[in-house]
């Protein structure tokens, strides 16, 4: 009786907070007209017309996120990576990845039912996460929403079948790091990739630089074969989806290895 | 003007089973239940993320907040206690 008194109280607060939100959105309507910042993303972002200041992505997010932004977003994957270095060095010695005793696949884990699903269901989330991360160019969407969408079927593994199915099947941390270093050593080669162009050729050319800038005509080109991959993003989101991918993995095995010390998966 | 007031009235109802999600989480002693309405809360933000023109950030937001944390939330519930004391 108390809890539906309280859940009375709180909705009928937020009934009024809404009512209230829902009228002052109707009178004071935000403006339609575009700032000034925002209007030359969006006039730049994919603009044939205007070469040397376009990104050819119409994802206007991830151009932002990887071009114009591009710097912060290789520190927060740092940041990210860092992360799972001090991750890994706390659980050092408590979790052990070698099966020790007997582990019977037949008999461990969830009912042949959920397995079966989680079988036919694995590679259609892995299909998405790689349709969204490697067309992060042209749809919403980009590396690390890739990334954490492939980075559910570990866990949903881990949790359906057992905790040392993946390491049965030679998913280990150690194997994860590597992925994860390959792709964070993939974004930083492709950031300095342009750079490098221009040394070999002999022209100025910046880092993290993509497209042809004024005084910079080096760059990446925007397409290939007519298939658009807007020059270094297609590279970062991909390189980003299996640093991500791989990252969160590594998490699953720490959090739930730690602490069982290899006595056997469930 | 009339389909924007329609967006605002889903969000604003969309916001307020929030919070009641929200309430829900909170108040519930079975910790399992209470991550469940915590994902539940995290889909009705993703539907509020989406009305707000946000689609990449939905993206983000459903496989994270809908899958990757309630799954290491409810193992992390397996290695303690599932009813939260008084």
């Amino acid at each position: 009786m108390r809890r539906i008194t309280e859940l009375a109280v709180i909705i009928s607060l937020i009934l009024g907070v809404s009512v209230l939100l829902v009228l002052a959105a109707s009178i004071l309507i935000p403006g339609v007209e575009v700032r000034q910042l925002a209007f030359f993303y969006l006039y730049t972002t994919i603009n044939p017309w205007f070469q040397n200041y376009t990104v050819n992505s119409p994802e206007a997010v991830t151009a932002i996120v990887w071009d114009y932004r591009g710097l912060d977003t290789l520190f927060e994957t740092s940041v990210f990576y860092l992360a799972l270095i001090a991750g890994l060095a706390l659980a050092r010695g408590l979790f052990s990845e070698t099966l020790q005793g007997s582990f019977n696949e037949k008999t461990s884990g969830l009912s042949t039912i959920v397995k079966t699903v989680t079988r036919v269901t694995a590679p259609m989330i892995i299909a998405v996460g790689a349709s969204i991360g490697l067309h992060g160019h042209l749809t919403p969407g980009g590396g690390f929403q890739g990334g954490a969408t492939i980075a559910v079927i570990p866990l949903v593994f881990i949790v359906v079948y057992s905790a040392f199915f993946l390491i049965a099947r030679g998913v280990t941390s150690n194997k994860m790091l590597v992925l994860r270093s390959i792709g964070l050593l993939g974004i930083g080669f492709i950031s300095i990739a342009t750079f490098l162009i221009g040394l070999a050729i002999g022209r100025f050319a910046y880092v993290f630089q993509n497209m042809p800038k004024p005084g910079a005509i080096v760059g990446l080109p925007a397409d290939i074969n007519g298939a658009l991959i807007s020059g270094t993003l297609w590279f970062f989101n991909l390189f980003e989806m299996i640093a991500v991918a791989a990252g969160f993995t590594i998490a699953f095995i720490i959090l739930l290895l730690a602490g069982r010390g290899g006595s056997g998966g469930r | 003007m009339y389909a924007e007031t329609i967006v605002y009235l889903i969000m604003a109802v969309v916001s307020l089973l929030s919070v009641v999600a929200v309430y829900l989480a909170i108040v519930e002693r079975d910790l399992i239940k209470a991550v469940i309405y915590s994902a539940l809360q995290s889909g009705f933000y993703a539907v509020l993320y989406y009305l707000l023109m946000a689609p990449d950030i939905v993206l983000v937001y459903l496989p994270v907040a809908v899958g990757l944390i309630p799954g290491v939330l409810i193992v992390l519930i397996s290695k303690t206690e599932r009813w939260e004391k008084e």
